[in-house]
């Protein structure tokens, strides 16, 4: 009875099977697993995001018109700027040419008087020859005159039955004298009226000429004048075109993937608008305007708030919405004018075009 | 991104109480995988003693030279255990009294507690298997609901809801089930095997007490006609 006692309260040798080795093993299972889990997950990693495509959502169209008529409008103010900036330019080039007229003018009257004061150095020269060709017409009449008194005096010492001959001769003399006389003084009016003639002549063709390049310049000055303004009519007229061409756009949904600008905005405004998280707390009355900056490849330069809508968190989803959905690497596709327009853009936020 | 959703940064990130639960799963998953070595070494050990035992046995020994050749009581185990047992009670009681049923109702009674000490000795630990097989699903499955209250708690903090800022938290929270399922679902396996093969090994036992009764029953019978004549 107390042997059995004694059996039966004695400890009991638990099985000859410790518990180090299954501890052991056990442990060594588990790391295997995690080593085997940390090493090979990294490579799975990857693949998995690959797949993590997030398709397009529905977007109600008040937004699209909303925001393309936005976009159009700052595309027309930026034509605008650009007409009016060209018209300034027309009107500076017009003042240069008028400067130059002037110029030209000053020019030209400055070279008329050089002709008049030649014509006087001219008028003055012939004047000066035909005083200089009296005297020595009077001289050589002195010189005659002595010639005849001292052959008179000769005559009149030999004899006198000569006189009457010689008379005769010195009336001959006397007239051939004046024929020459009279001669000269023909081929000198003559001579004076030809050279007046060629001053005449001489004035009026330079003052032809002068006048021919005055009038080619004003035409010129026209001209340039008339294209100036063509030109901006032109941009005037294109920038309006577009700004209709928006319009009708943002009308009608269908002609929206037609403009490649258009269709950049859209982008744009989805791509921003699914990566967009509204506060839970927002109210469809919010409205904020964030204005993007790009980069000539669509990245992101910088997006900064225009008109807050009042609610900080509001504002700062918006932000962080346009930096996920950055960059727009569709701006590239667009042609390089459209790309200079859309460098920079506003987009307005409002929840009840996403809701 | 690739850093941050790593295995080990999320259960790093993860909240307290999320951690906690991982530590349990953790302890309870390398507490079950030494049950289930130490259980399999076990069985496979009773297995290969209760062959060599029944070979000798049933090799036509004298039973008294097996009770002595046997190590005492305290050191025998499964149907060795069950022998000893019922061949003392069996010695003592045949000195005490000549009644043939007060000596097999005492050794049956003595071997139907060996062999209730030897399911007990078998089954040891089985039921904490059990435990984490079927309760560590369910502690997952808290980690991460707590994981996931937490991160929507956060969330509505930090008022923004894309997919990069929710899925880490979720991910965090979900290691928490995947933690308690490898945790059980071994447990679950082995819980059935090892209860199986020691029904098994109980079963063997039964029937060898059973047979023993059968032989002691027999040479009593011998004795107390030979009593009686």
């Amino acid at each position: 009875m107390a042997r059995r006692q004694r059996g039966s309260s004695a400890p009991r040798k638990n099985g000859r099977v410790g518990y180090g080795v299954p501890a052991l093993l056990a442990i060594g299972l588990h790391v295997l697993v995690v080593v085997v889990s940390v090493i090979s997950l990294p490579q799975r990693q990857p693949e998995s995001q690959s797949t993590s495509i997030v398709q397009a959502t529905l977007v109600s169209t008040e937004t699209t018109t909303d925001q393309a008529q936005r976009a159009e409008e700052a595309r027309a103010r930026a034509e605008e700027r650009r007409a009016e900036e060209e018209a300034r330019q027309a009107e500076a080039e017009e003042q240069a040419e008028a400067e130059a007229e002037a110029e030209a003018e000053r020019e030209a009257e400055q070279e008329r008087q050089r002709q008049a004061e030649q014509e006087q150095a001219e008028r003055d020269e012939a004047r000066r020859l035909q005083e200089a060709r009296q005297d020595a017409e009077e001289e050589a009449q002195r010189r005659a005159e002595e010639a005849e008194r001292q052959a008179q005096l000769r005559e009149e010492q030999e004899a006198e039955r000569q006189r009457q001959r010689e008379a005769e001769e010195e009336a001959r003399r006397e007239a051939e004298e004046e024929a020459r006389r009279e001669a000269e003084e023909e081929a000198r009016r003559e001579a004076e009226e030809e050279a007046r003639r060629e001053a005449e002549e001489e004035a009026r063709r330079e003052a032809e000429e002068e006048a021919q390049r005055q009038r080619e310049a004003e035409e010129e000055a026209r001209r340039q004048r008339e294209e100036e303004a063509r030109r901006a009519a032109e941009a005037a007229a294109q920038g309006l075109e577009r700004a209709i061409e928006g319009e009708s756009d943002s009308v009608s949904d269908a002609q929206q993937g037609d403009e490649a600008a258009n269709s950049f905005i859209n982008l744009v405004r989805r791509a921003v608008e699914q990566a967009w998280v509204i506060p839970p707390g927002a109210s469809n009355s919010l409205d904020v305007t964030v204005q993007v900056q790009l980069g000539p490849s669509g990245e992101l330069f910088g997006a900064t708030i225009t008109q807050s809508s009042g609610d900080s968190s509001f504002d700062r989803s918006a932000i962080q919405a346009v930096e996920a959905a950055a960059p727009f690497n569709e701006l590239r596709q667009l042609p390089p004018a459209a790309q200079r327009d859309f460098r920079q853009f506003n987009l307005r936020f409002t929840p009840g075009d996403v809701r | 991104m690739n850093d941050s959703m790593s295995i080990p940064h999320l259960i790093m990130s993860a909240s307290t109480v999320v951690q906690l639960v991982m530590l349990i799963l953790v302890i309870g998953s390398i507490l079950s995988w030494v049950v289930i070595f130490q259980r399999t070494f076990v069985l496979r050990r009773a297995r290969r003693a209760h062959q060599s035992f029944e070979e000798r046995f049933w090799s036509g020994v004298d039973l008294n030279e097996l009770y002595r050749e046997t190590p005492s009581e305290q050191e025998t185990q499964g149907a060795e255990h069950v022998f000893r047992a019922g061949f003392r009670e069996f010695n003592r009681l045949m000195a005490k009294t000549k009644s043939a049923d007060a000596i097999l109702d005492g050794v049956q009674r003595s071997m139907r507690v060996a062999w209730s000490r030897e399911e007990e000795r078998l089954t040891l630990h089985l039921v904490f298997l059990a435990t984490v097989a079927s309760a560590s699903p369910y502690i997952g499955l808290f980690g991460t609901v707590w994981g996931i209250m937490g991160s929507f708690q956060s969330l509505s903090m930090a008022q923004q809801a894309t997919l990069a800022t929710v899925a880490p938290w979720i991910a965090e929270a979900l290691i928490a089930t995947a933690m308690g399922l490898f945790a059980a679902i071994p447990a679950v396996i082995f819980y059935n095997r090892l209860s199986s093969e020691t029904d098994r090994m109980l079963g063997k036992y039964e029937d060898f007490a059973e047979e023993f009764h059968s032989i002691l029953h027999r040479n009593l019978q011998g004795r107390s006609e030979a009593g009686a004549a």
